[in-house]
């Protein structure tokens, strides 16, 4: 009975915090609500969603920071936490290899001329791992889209080539509900931002 | 009135009950910046803050008595403080250290140029070297770029800080590259055989180098070729040297690809006028295939096979009578296979075990008379590296090599025979993370010499700050006497030495967003070089490299021993710049060189022909997004090199003109269809300058001809198509 108020405490708060990054775009908040789940993934450690979201920040965190050296760091910290997340799901699932595929992926951002080789094939490996389990996970498709959209035009990138990778995403993102933190379920909104873009360019 | 007082006490109790302090503070760095953006809190709890851009924080907690504070911020140590929540604190200083990269451990880079695709901070990426104008795609001719090398037109070879071409040795994987370059006829330079994206590093040595590789006095050139490939992809292309056709396919856990090529100079030569007769343009085909996979995790085997065929025809300088051309033809048949297994277990130990065996057989006729160059080559390296912790492992592994070259001309015979067993100790230890050691100990035996050799080297490196580094690398180097001294051994029961050097290198690295200072200075010392005594003042040097040595007809032995010494000592600058300019990347290097010689069949003491005393190298990239087209250019600049004039009383007194040579490629990159294409073209020596790399005088002494490249200015236009596998289930 106690326990499960504190699952649903440990819930709830995790759910609200995240919340709260989701939804901000000013940098220092979010620093603030990163590590207000770095706090959460402490408190309940045994928990793996808080190690889960507070990588997945941790993730965002470094594409927007622009200190090379402070960008890798907080890479770090979302491999460490990703770790510890598998550590307690026991194994590997799709969304934990979507968020490897998406750990190296930001690796990459920070040197792509020099890092594609070696984080462009770890990034490929994970996300073919998620897919082998689900092959429905929107995120697979969304990360794709957005490797694609980066990736310069001569080598057959740009918004125009990552178009259908955003459309898959957003009729299994569409399937998804958002009603359970434990399911893991974001992206929907920036899936839908690159979708417009990707869109813009096509009318042009 | 009671009423009242009653809600007071309820507010009174309530405020109890939660009763909040407020907590504040600011979080700095050991010096005293501010941390914005830090996690403090109180452990265990969810009551914390994150400092603004001046470290500061303040937050309320409804925590009260003995607490941990914590504060946390990327890129920094955790920081803590136990206090006693009773009422509110303020003036809460915590400092952080700094555990971002700048704590990274000090490297080893005296003598040592990596390029690597798995390393981040290396100097050189594999893909640099492939790009840099006027190489052509020929990873040792990008090297001459790098400093402490000397340019070349007329003989192959890496000519590293007073070495001369036999005292670079090249390692693909662990085994010795018998024959690193296309045979060619002599003063005419070939290309390396090694391909431009065989290789996912390179780690180029020029001195100092580790106890696994021996029999270079100067230098060592390491590849380390593939793994799996990237993806599976099939390759087009067309130069103006021939056509080439690959494959690739990635399996799971094993990748293989294979590859054909057919080469013809024709347009190449064709195209401008050359020094030489082409009157049999070079031509050839060959392939190679290879197969990796991974036996086990963290497991790796790799195996390949090249087989090429050439022919030429080229009328060339005759390097025994100057002045006049000879008619040299001649055909080369090359294979080599490798295989190699590397192994990590339990994270402790890795072991690598590699085999290989070479064939290369030139077939020649010099004017009317034959000629034929048999050289085989089996070898095998065992080693094995403990990981005591990650701060220190200890290599220790065993190599053997046997080679046999049969070598006639006309109905002249002979033969070498050798059989080297080396085995080699080194540890690399970090005691902490601004210095490392790496001594090593090398031990060798040739059986054709019946000699041993105990080398030993060390290299250390200390991190001066939080960018720079000095580094130090010395050791003792033995190699075998050349080929020709080599031969009179088993006839002649000539007794032979190894040849001796000592390397001093100190070396100052400084690395900063992408910028790169390389300061180097060095000292060689060379001892036991092979000379001809056997020299009267009267009687005129001879810079031909195939001459006959001279015999002493009453003991029938050759007039050779092993006094012959030498130095030589210079400071190097590089300097790279990938920042300043965006999309631009450029590099200087420079290099000063004072090195002398008694050796060989040199009259007296004197700077080697090969080396020129200033070398300088300006190597540019700029890569325009709008075009997608990336232009390169290049310019190289040596000083004169000594040659030899009978008439000048001192011994190769004389200095040819300056080499300047200016270049330029420029690559087209843009997909077509499914087909990523490259587009590339170049011009080496654009304002071709008639470069001359030295005089030979008639046996009278009385006319003197240059020593010229095969082409001054030189044009390569060429197209490069890949497909990847494009995978229908992606969507």
């Amino acid at each position: 009975m106690f326990g499960q108020i504190k699952a649903q405490d440990f819930k709830q708060t995790l759910q609200k915090t995240f919340a709260a990054f989701d939804t901000t775009k000013d940098a220092a908040t979010r620093v603030e609500y990163s590590n207000k789940l770095g706090l959460i993934s402490k408190k309940w450690s045994d928990e793996w969603a808080g190690h889960y979201y507070h990588a997945l920040t941790k993730t965002i965190l470094s594409y927007n920071e622009t200190d090379e050296a402070k960008r890798d760091a907080y890479l770090d910290e979302a491999e460490r936490e990703r770790e510890e997340a598998v550590a307690l799901l026991k194994k590997e699932n799709d969304e934990t290899y979507v968020l490897a595929a998406m750990i190296a992926n930001a690796r990459l951002a920070i040197k792509p001329q020099t890092r594609w080789q070696k984080y462009g094939k770890i990034f490929e490996e994970n996300l073919a791992q998620a897919k082998a389990i689900n092959p429905d996970n929107p995120r697979i498709y969304y990360l794709q889209g957005i490797s694609k959209r980066f990736t310069p035009k001569m080598f057959g990138g740009g918004k125009k080539a990552a178009l259908p990778y955003f459309e898959k995403a957003a009729t299994l993102f569409a399937k998804e509900t958002d009603d359970d933190i434990l399911k893991i379920n974001w992206g929907k909104r920036i899936n839908e931002e690159f979708l417009r873009e990707a869109r813009g360019e096509d009318e042009e | 009135m009671k009423s009242i007082f009653t809600l007071f006490i309820l507010v009174l109790s309530c405020y109890d009950a939660l009763a909040q302090y407020t907590l504040s503070g600011r979080i700095s760095d050991e010096k005293g910046k501010p941390v914005a953006g830090a996690s403090v809190y109180l452990d265990n709890t969810l009551d914390g803050a994150t400092t603004d851009s001046l470290g500061v924080f303040t937050f309320r907690t409804t925590e009260t008595g003995a607490q941990t504070l914590v504060a946390t911020a990327v890129g920094y140590s955790n920081a803590g403080t136990p206090l006693t929540v009773d009422r509110d604190i303020s003036g809460i200083n915590l400092t952080l250290k700094n555990t971002a990269r700048t704590l990274e451990e000090v490297t080893i880079t005296a003598g040592a140029f990596e390029a690597s695709n798995d390393k981040d901070k290396t100097v050189l990426k594999p893909l640099d070297i492939v790009t840099t104008a006027g190489a052509q795609a020929d990873v040792i001719r990008a090297l001459e770029t790098l400093p402490g090398t000397q340019k070349q037109g007329t003989e192959n070879g890496l000519f590293v800080r007073g070495g001369d071409a036999s005292e670079a040795a090249f390692i693909v994987d662990g085994m010795v590259v018998q024959n690193a370059f296309f045979s060619g006829p002599p003063g005419v330079t070939t290309r390396s055989r090694f391909g431009a994206f065989q290789f996912k590093g390179v780690s180029f040595s020029s001195g100092g180098y580790s106890a696994r590789y021996g029999q270079a006095l100067s230098s060592v050139l390491e590849l380390h070729s593939l793994d799996l490939p990237e993806r599976s992809t099939v390759n087009l292309g067309v130069n103006m040297a021939g056509i080439y056709a690959s494959g690739s396919k990635l399996w799971k856990e094993s990748g293989g690809d294979v590859s054909v090529f057919y080469n013809n100079l024709s347009p190449f030569y064709g195209l401008v006028k050359t020094n030489f007769d082409y009157y049999d343009v070079p031509q050839g085909f060959g392939g190679s295939a290879r197969y990796a996979f991974r036996p086990a995790k963290n497991g790796m085997v790799k195996a390949n096979v090249n087989v090429n065929r050439f022919s030429s025809g080229v009328a060339i300088p005759n390097p025994g009578l100057p002045g006049e051309t000879v008619r040299y033809a001649l055909t080369n048949n090359n294979y080599n296979g490798q295989v190699s297994y590397k192994q990590t277990l339990k994270d402790r130990w890795i072991v690598y075990a590699a085999g290989a065996y070479s064939y290369n057989h030139d077939q020649s006729s010099f004017d009317t008379i034959p000629g034929s160059l048999k050289e085989q080559r089996t070898q095998a390296r065992l080693e094995a590296k403990y990981i005591i912790t990650n701060r220190l492992n200890v290599l220790g592994g065993a190599e053997l090599q046997y080679f046999r070259i049969n070598n006639s001309f006309a109905h002249f015979e002979r033969s070498i025979d050798e059989r080297l067993t080396a085995g080699y100790l080194e540890a690399e230890w970090v005691p902490v993370y601004w210095l490392a050691f790496k001594p090593g100990l090398r031990y060798e035996y040739s059986a054709l010499l019946e000699q041993n050799s105990l080398a030993p080297r060390l290299s250390l490196a200390v991190k001066t700050g939080k960018n720079a580094q000095v580094s130090f690398a010395g050791g003792i180097f033995y190699q075998n006497p050349d080929q020709i001294y080599m031969y009179t051994v088993k006839p002649y029961n000539q007794t032979l030495e190894f040849q001796k050097a000592i390397h001093y290198i100190g070396n100052y690295q400084w690395q900063k967003n992408d910028r790169t200072l390389r300061v180097e200075a060095y000292y060689k010392d060379y001892h036991n070089l092979m000379r001809e005594y056997w020299m009267p003042d009267t009687m005129a040097y001879d810079p031909n490299n195939f001459r006959s040595l001279e015999q002493n007809l009453e003991t029938g032995r050759f007039r050779l021993n092993n006094e012959g010494t030498g130095y030589a000592t210079g400071a190097e600058v590089f300097w790279r710049d990938r920042k300043t300019v965006k999309n631009a990347d450029y590099w200087i290097s420079y290099s000063y060189i004072d090195t002398r010689r008694l050796y060989r069949n040199y009259k007296s003491e004197a700077t080697p022909e090969f080396t020129a005393t200033h070398n300088l190298n300006v190597v540019g990239k700029y890569w325009i997004e709008k075009l997608q087209t990336q232009i390169n250019g290049t310019y190289s600049y040596a000083s004169g090199r000594p040659y030899y004039d009978p008439t000048n009383l001192t011994f190769l007194g004389n200095r040819s003109p300056d080499y300047h040579n200016l270049s330029f490629t420029v690559n087209y990159l843009r997909s077509i269809g499914k087909w990523f294409t490259v587009i590339y073209a170049g011009v080496d020596n654009v304002t071709n300058r008639k470069n001359v790399f030295g005089y030979r005088y008639s046996a009278d002494g009385m006319q003197r001809y240059p020593m010229v490249p095969a082409l001054y200015r030189s044009f390569f236009v060429g197209i490069n198509m890949s497909l990847t596998e494009f995978n229908k289930d992606e969507l």
